[in-house]
């Protein structure tokens, strides 16, 4: 790991080596040799934070952890080493983003992977749908879809074929469900205020309130957990999923009369709207919270072979 | 099956043992991984030698509490992990480095390390140390703050073992721990492991003999699922004194009492 230590110090970062670092097009072994000469030289250092500071927003959360790290090193390099390094003040704004950052870094895969530009996409699409294109009944559609989006969340965040790091927690005491609520309260931490407020700003289509999505999208969320403790968390998200979609769906393209979206808002009155709807939904995430508390123990990792 | 070399080494062995198997069976569909299998290890570091397919990984899994057995009892630092609710405490004490692990490649060296610090419950007002800690035991020191996916595989490799000893674990098992490292790792790693077994329960299957040779205190051999011999490196090298095949003594070693296990077998028969 040391070999290149001496040849590397013949080098100075440019300009341009520090903007494609920090925008992530350098290649790999360059990027390692470019941080391991960052580690020792300053001025190398602040040229690749600034580059990185002048990144657009949506690179700055990966930018956060490169930032921290660069500064440590400068830190380090301007003090001797028993004397507590004099940290700069950070500002508040930045200090939540990076906790903010961290604390979605640690809940899990889907939060970090595929499905979070997937929930974006489906809130940024449904507003162009309607503003952009004029879409009549965009509301129902997102009010269809949204219950499934945490459902998903689950599925691509915990589970022996979802989580690379499943064998590893496994072994450990909070692999089981601590674990898969952890990572299911980060998803539903996204997708709950992302889609809800998105619903708010649809015009309406006559379908039912922009709120009314969120009962049915927990007790789907929490049948999947339940069911998983039983056949594995792929196919019970598949089963949850796939079943609300099918029932929403199903007699929309089955029933004739009236527009798809007009049958589609209708089914979904039907599915949502009122309080004995609501009330099922909350009796039936209640149902499944009670099955997970008593079927905890089948969480705990022990795979059928 | 019931040789003597199966046996414990001797009764002081069972004050101080860690780990008690006994009876274990498992089955993957029709092939049987391991059967009636029965082991005492204590404090030390203990090789598990074998042919491919021979049921190490098998038991590995079993002992790390991620798989559960088709028949028999494992018990871990004296708790039956085939109860629930003493799993946690167990795994709490645990140390598990798999065979092929996955990781997250954005994640840094100190992340991941934290994370699985945070997944076995470690006080958090320790983690910062002790995953500083770890990760210097292994020699990478100078990358803790490197992304996962710049690192060599070898470096993965020792991540995986640094996440596995962060916990300080009582019983520490490690699945093919030397498989990608280069020669003078793999002498680093090992004096790691007999610095580790001094204190903790240390099993490393492997396919090196020679690692077994240079850093273990006992060897448990096992084929097709069965233990074939239990012993000290010594004892495996006197066996490998005879003409045999193998470059080294204890290679040849190894093969003598794979052979002298199948022929017992077959006289049984």
């Amino acid at each position: 790991m040391s070999t290149g230590r001496t040849k590397n110090d013949h080098w100075h970062v440019s300009d341009d080596l520090a903007a494609r670092y920090a925008d992530g097009t350098l290649p790999e072994a360059d990027a390692w040799s470019l941080e391991s000469h960052v580690e020792r030289c300053g001025g190398c250092a602040a040229r690749v934070s600034g580059a990185v500071r002048r990144l657009p927003v949506p690179a700055l959360a990966l930018a956060e952890v490169r930032e921290a790290v660069l500064n440590e090193t400068r830190a380090r390099e301007a003090v001797p080493q028993d004397v507590p390094a004099p940290v700069p003040p950070a500002p508040r704004a930045r200090l939540w983003s990076s906790f903010l950052a961290r604390a979605l870094w640690a809940a899990g895969p889907a939060v970090r992977g595929g499905w979070l530009p997937a929930v974006v996409l489906v809130a940024l699409g449904a507003l162009g749908l309607a503003y952009g294109a004029d879409v009549d009944g965009v509301r129902p559609l997102l009010l269809a879809l949204a219950p499934v989006v945490p459902v998903a969340g689950v599925a691509v965040s915990y589970g022996r074929y979802a989580d690379p790091l499943h064998e590893i927690a496994a072994a450990t005491p909070s692999g089981g469900l601590r674990l898969a609520l952890t990572r299911t309260a980060a998803v539903l931490g996204v997708s709950v205020p992302l889609l809800t407020v998105t619903g708010l700003l649809l015009p309406a289509s006559g379908a039912p309130g922009a709120a009314a999505w969120l009962l049915p999208g927990l007790a789907l969320t929490l049948a999947s957990l339940a069911l998983s403790g039983y056949v594995g968390c792929r196919t019970a998200t598949a089963v949850t999923g796939g079943g609300w979609l099918a029932a929403v769906l199903a007699p929309v393209l089955a029933s004739p009369g009236g527009t798809p979206v007009t049958r589609l808002a209708e089914q979904l009155s039907r599915c949502l709207d009122g309080a004995p709807a609501q009330g099922a939904w909350a009796a039936a995430a209640v149902l499944c919270a009670a099955v997970l508390a008593a079927r905890r123990a089948a969480y705990d990792g022990l795979d059928r072979q | 099956m019931s040789r003597p070399m199966s046996r414990p080494m001797n009764s002081g062995d069972r004050e101080v043992s860690t780990i008690r198997v006994s009876g274990l069976r498992v089955r993957h569909r029709r092939t049987v991984a391991l059967d009636a299998v029965d082991l005492d290890l204590g404090v030390g570091v203990h090789g598990l030698l074998g042919p491919n397919g021979a049921g190490k990984t098998s038991l590995i899994r079993m002992l790390a509490t991620v798989a559960r057995p088709d028949a028999g009892r494992v018990e871990i630092l004296g708790e039956d992990v085939g109860e629930p609710a003493r799993r946690g405490a167990v795994r709490a004490r645990l140390g598990y480095l798999p065979q092929e692990f996955g990781h997250y490649p954005g994640f840094t060296v100190r992340e991941f390390v934290a994370y699985v610090a945070w997944l076995k419950e470690m006080p958090v007002a320790g983690t910062a140390a002790a995953v500083e800690r770890a990760v210097e035991r292994v020699g990478l020191g100078d990358r803790i703050d490197a992304k996962l996916r710049t690192l060599s595989g070898g470096m993965v490799r020792r991540v995986g073992i640094a996440q596995a000893v962060v916990n300080d674990p009582d019983v520490l098992l490690l699945d093919e721990p030397t498989a990608g490292l280069d020669p003078e790792q793999r002498v680093e790693l090992r004096a790691l492991l007999r610095e580790l077994g001094s204190t903790s329960t240390v099993i490393v299957s492997t396919h090196l003999v020679e690692d077994v040779a240079a850093a273990c205190t006992e060897v448990t051999l096992l084929d097709e699922g069965r233990v074939a011999y239990r012993g000290t490196p010594e004892s495996l090298g006197a066996l490998g004194e005879a003409p045999g095949v193998g470059d080294s003594v204890i290679e040849r070693g190894y093969t003598a009492a794979l052979r002298a296990h199948r022929t017992g077998l077959e006289a049984t028969r």
